[in-house]
């Protein structure tokens, strides 16, 4: 180990210009796409002959490399498209914008967004990349492309059930996915029930997702973080594109705001599946509603080399109605003002003013009640990330994240006439403030290494009051607090530490150890994401979750990289996890956290990865052996049983053909055990009715599932002007009824006998799209 | 929640939903005692069932148990030794219910001893039945709507009952509570899922004023009923009785307010 290395951080905090005043010069620059200007995120660049001055384009497309005077080959690549090779002469530091040229090849359909082997010698463990082309060609479910349901087909990451966008990382809950969406929070990253998600890709460029070495530059939640980017737009010339479907239809424009210098991009969707609704002839039907719209807009303008900003924002609307009797609105709202600074070619800056909120609005006519009820959660985010190059010593990460949170868990207002009260749950006011630095460092042509550390204080604040309550959930002192007051704080540290050791060109071993918190939790007690589920802070009731994991793994690429292998294991304990009470309240309840009860979880899992990355065929297998636990004292006379997401064998298999230039056809399939759920074992009679009898929480499994996917695209006449191609697809092609959810019954036709009814949905849903671009 | 399930309903119908039967293989349980007692304001006499739990794919035959000990008495002093008047079924002479009196069951039976209590509420008035009707995937569902006036100031927790020609209709729990709704007018609807009323039938529909043990009990008998095919509770449990001993049912000292009604 090299200890000067290792301390290198607080020295490049204290004295940035010691650091550079060795005789060393860098170079840097934005690495772009040559024809639409949009910058290219993790693209390699280094120096030729000097093996530790690599660095990935970052998510600017900023990068910076240096090295001591002299005459270097600077090499530029970055998968589906050509690298360049430019010569450079260090004699001082200067900025070298680089532009690289799609490749028009066959390989172009299928970009991997990473250097040839990036995967093996980056120290980061549980990374996954997607570029939105990657999903182009996969069939899916309504035909519309879905990010979250891509990444359902990677290893570690699981469904949250047929066609649902909510996801499950390591053995995490929905909730503990971090969603950013250009740095803001997402918290209901679904549409229509979880049948589509918030992201149009379309708009989005990037998608990473960490699950194992989370960097400690993201903070808030335990179990992994989805990290999406949106498009700049082409800042030299204007684009329309676009896609007709069955049940919805989206369009994307973009242009330059001033030729290179800036530019915008606005992409929409609109579905319209109710419109089969009006066909019906009873008025509740043909009057109820069924649609979400959202609308992507981002626009960025230089100011100068060394200043950019962005602006980025999202909005999206659901509308759930049914007839005049019952009507729901939500959505999420983000924002996101950011300015680049670049100090000097080795000190890069981000400061960002981010905004976030998702609410929904419920009304409901029954009789004499006229009843509304909102909710909403709100936050107000300064952001800091800066980066120091340190070449040959690495590269410094370091920064701040403050954010205030707002939630209003409900007002309900009622008519005057109506069977219930007005009534407002006290808002909830809390400030998440963070402060982190990393380090990335080459120890050696063998060792990399990234090890950070992440400090966060959680302040749950005044104005309101604050219960106390005994093991029965009763009241026993209530204090009051006024408005700014800190009623409890929370200090956490989460060490962050990777490394990996390259074990022949083509192979690595990698090691880490995260430490994560969580402070926003996640109230739900149904099977099904659900809109009106809410989100609390900690306070003096419920403390931050805790995570720590630990994860290891082999990596090795074959054939000069065209074959990608990875098998990981990892082990995640959990502390402060949270469940609800047996007929637990939590409608409306200002004592909700009376209801919930607090316990342990433990996950651990093998993960295994083969992907052939180019050429006519390829595509990936992923499979996922993994248990997941919790251990809560009232449940089950305090033994660990299986949590709800428990899944012991998750396999994906997908493939994509390109036969020829016209056609393309692809196929994706998926198998996995049943989740552990809570079934009756025997019934009684009580109250006139008969009651079911239940043992042991998620003591039983569901059926395993399985589908197989099917789709062909078909690419039209390619001109310069003009670009258009057919997708076909059916969803669950051999139509297999996978149970979507079992329940127990009376026998409707025999009153002597009970039943279980099982639910399946989606059996051979087909879809036609039809995607043009000018 | 009712609304929102119905919505999902109507997601559900658009989305190709089937259904079916399975066969699941669900473990075979031993026997459990099960104890049904209840004492309301009407005059008596009072009935507690004792019988046991069977096999979810047992046919609804619930096996009576016999030999009981079953004594039921108030905070007055007065005790009622009660008589197995058909198996499992035990009645009791004197005793006479009252507001606000506290009633203690006490059974004893296959040498184990469990004991109840419950308090029996103030009544509330039950003002008048009226109807409601929805039409929808082309089927006219009507539901029965009580009035009655919530006192403020006071918790008050209600149960409703549904028969048709003296049979009971309701096969749900419908309970309610005056957490949101403190001093108002109330109109609930007893709204169903899979049942309706039709015009012209002649039911009663009984409203109980319960104790909070009894809500809670019901209530999550109610969210562990089952229920549709989305939105279902993640975690069904067996609902928290107000028995000691460990015996499933409850005890429930209520006020009991009927009407007659013709449905229109």
């Amino acid at each position: 180990m090299q200890p000067k290395r290792l301390l290198l951080p607080l020295s490049v905090l204290l004295f940035p210009v010691l650091a550079s005043a060795q005789l060393r010069h860098s170079v840097s620059g934005t690495v772009r796409d040559q024809r639409s200007g949009e910058t290219l995120i993790g693209a390699s660049i280094f120096l030729l002959g000097q093996p530790n001055s690599g660095v990935l384009s970052n998510a600017y497309g900023f990068y910076s490399v240096s090295a001591i005077a002299g005459n270097y080959k600077l090499l530029v690549s970055f998968t589906g498209y050509t690298s360049d090779t430019l010569e450079i002469s260090l004699s001082r530091n200067f900025e070298l914008p680089v532009n690289l040229v799609p490749e028009e090849s066959q390989l172009q359909e299928v970009v991997v967004t990473a250097d040839k082997n990036n995967n093996v010698s980056r120290p980061l463990t549980g990374v996954q990349k997607l570029s939105t082309s990657e999903m182009k060609y996969l069939p899916v479910l309504f035909g519309e492309k879905d990010i979250l349901k891509t990444i359902q087909l990677l290893p570690g990451v699981q469904s949250g059930g047929d066609g649902n966008s909510g996801f499950y990382v390591r053995g995490g809950s929905i909730d503990q996915n971090l969603i950013l969406l250009d740095e803001a929070a997402v918290y209901n990253p679904s549409h229509l029930l979880g049948f589509f998600s918030t992201f149009n890709s379309d708009a989005i460029k990037d998608v990473t997702l960490y699950k194992g070495a989370i960097p400690a530059e993201y903070g808030g939640r335990l179990s992994s973080v989805l990290d999406v980017k949106m498009n700049d737009g082409n800042d030299k010339e204007y684009h329309a594109s676009g896609g007709i479907g069955l049940i919805s239809s989206r369009l994307n424009v973009e242009g330059p705001i001033e030729k290179d210098n800036g530019s915008f991009i606005v992409s929409a969707r609109r579905t319209y599946a109710d419109l089969f609704l009006k066909l019906s002839k009873d008025s509740n039907t043909n009057r109820s509603s069924l649609y979400f719209y959202d609308i992507n807009a981002k626009a960025n303008y230089k100011l100068g080399k060394k200043d950019r900003i962005f602006l980025s924002g999202y909005f999206g609307n659901d509308h759930l109605g049914l007839g005049n009797t019952f009507g729901i609105q939500y959505g999420n709202t983000t924002a996101t003002l950011r300015w680049n600074h670049i100090f000097n070619s080795r000190l890069f800056s981000n400061s960002s003013l981010i905004y976030s909120k998702y609410n929904y609005d419920i009304s409901i006519t029954s009789g004499n009640n006229d009843i509304g009820i909102n909710s909403y959660i709100q936050d107000y985010h300064f952001k800091e990330d800066m980066t120091f190059y340190a070449g040959s010593a690495g590269k410094v990460n370091f920064g701040l994240d403050l954010i205030d949170h707002n939630t209003s868990p409900g007002v309900i207002s009622a008519s005057q006439n109506s069977s219930f009260n007005a009534l407002s749950l006290q808002e909830k006011h809390a400030l998440e403030n963070a402060a982190y630095i990393s380090h990335d460092v080459s120890l050696s042509d063998r060792i990399n290494i990234n090890y950070g550390l992440r400090a966060n204080l959680f302040t749950t604040l005044g104005p309101g009051n604050f219960y106390t309550y005994d093991a029965a959930g009763n009241t026993i002192d209530t204090a009051s607090y006024r408005s700014g007051r800190a009623v409890k704080n929370y200090f956490n540290l989460e060490p962050r530490f990777s490394m990996s050791y390259k074990l022949t060109g083509s192979s690595s071993v990698k090691l880490a150890y995260v430490r994560t918190t969580q402070n926003l939790h996640l109230l739900s007690n149904s099977t099904s994401a659900n809109p009106t589920d809410i989100w609390i802070p900690s306070s003096n009731n419920v403390k931050p979750e805790t995570a720590d994991q630990v994860s290891a793994g082999y990596y090795r690429n074959f054939r000069e990289n065209k074959y990608e292998f990875s098998a990981e294991v990892y082990y995640r304990d959990m502390q402060n996890q949270i469940d609800y009470k047996d007929g637990a309240e939590l409608r409306a309840n200002e004592n909700v956290e009376s209801q919930l009860i607090f316990g342990t979880g433990r996950a651990y899992g093998l993960e295994l990865f083969v992907k052939k990355k180019i050429g006519k065929f390829n595509g990936w297998i992923s499979y996922t052996l993994s248990r997941t636990e919790r251990q809560f004292s009232g449940v089950n006379r305090g033994s660990w049983f299986p949590a709800n997401q428990d899944r012991t064998h998750n396999l994906s298999v997908v493939g994509i053909y390109k036969i020829n230039k016209k056609w393309t056809l692809s196929a994706d399939f998926v198998y996995y055990s049943g989740n552990a759920v809570t079934w009756p074992s025997g019934k009684y009679e009580v109250n006139g009715q008969v009651a079911f009898l239940y043992q042991d929480r998620n003591a039983y499994r569901m059926p395993s599932y399985n589908r197989l996917d099917f789709s062909a695209t078909l690419q039209g006449k390619k001109t310069r002007r003009f670009d258009s191609n057919w997708n076909f697809s059916i969803y669950n092609l051999y139509g297999r009824e996978n149970p979507y959810s079992i329940t127990f019954q009376q026998d409707p036709g025999d009153p002597s006998k009970t039943q279980a009814i099982q639910y399946a949905l989606f059996r051979w849903v087909p879809s036609i799209t039809y995607n043009f671009k000018f | 929640m009712k609304p929102f399930a119905y919505t999902c309903l109507l997601l559900a119908f658009l989305l190709f939903a089937c259904k079916k039967t399975v066969i699941l293989p669900l473990n075979a349980v031993p026997p459990q005692i099960v104890i049904q007692g209840e004492v309301t304001d009407r005059p008596g006499p009072y009935s507690v069932n004792i019988n046991q739990t069977i096999n979810f794919y047992a046919d609804n035959i619930f096996p009576p148990v016999p030999g009981a000990v079953v004594r039921l008495s108030d905070n007055l002093g007065n005790t009622d030794s009660l008589t197995e008047t058909s198996p499992g079924v035990y009645t009791t002479h004197t005793l006479q219910g009252a507001r606000g009196n506290t009633y203690t069951l006490s059974v004893s039976v296959n040498n184990k001893q469990y004991n109840a209590t419950s308090v029996m509420p103030e009544p509330v008035m039950l003002d008048s039945v009226g109807f409601e009707s929805i039409t929808a995937f082309g089927q006219r569902r009507i539901s029965a709507i009580t009035y009655f006036q919530d006192p403020a100031g006071t918790q008050n927790y209600y149960q409703f009952k549904e028969y048709i020609n003296g049979e009971l209709f309701t096969k749900d729990a419908f309970v309610f509570d005056d957490r949101l709704s403190d001093g108002k007018y109330i109109s609930n609807t007893l709204r169903m899922d899979s049942s309706y009323l039709n015009p012209g039938d002649q039911i009663k529909v009984s409203m109980y004023c319960i104790d909070k043990n009894v809500y809670n009990y019901l209530f999550q008998l109610q969210q562990s009923s089952g229920g549709g095919a989305f939105n279902t509770t993640a975690s069904p449990a067996d609902p928290e009785s107000n028995i000691s001993g460990g015996a499933y049912g409850y005890f429930s000292a209520h006020t009991e307010q009927s009407k007659n009604v013709v449905v229109y």
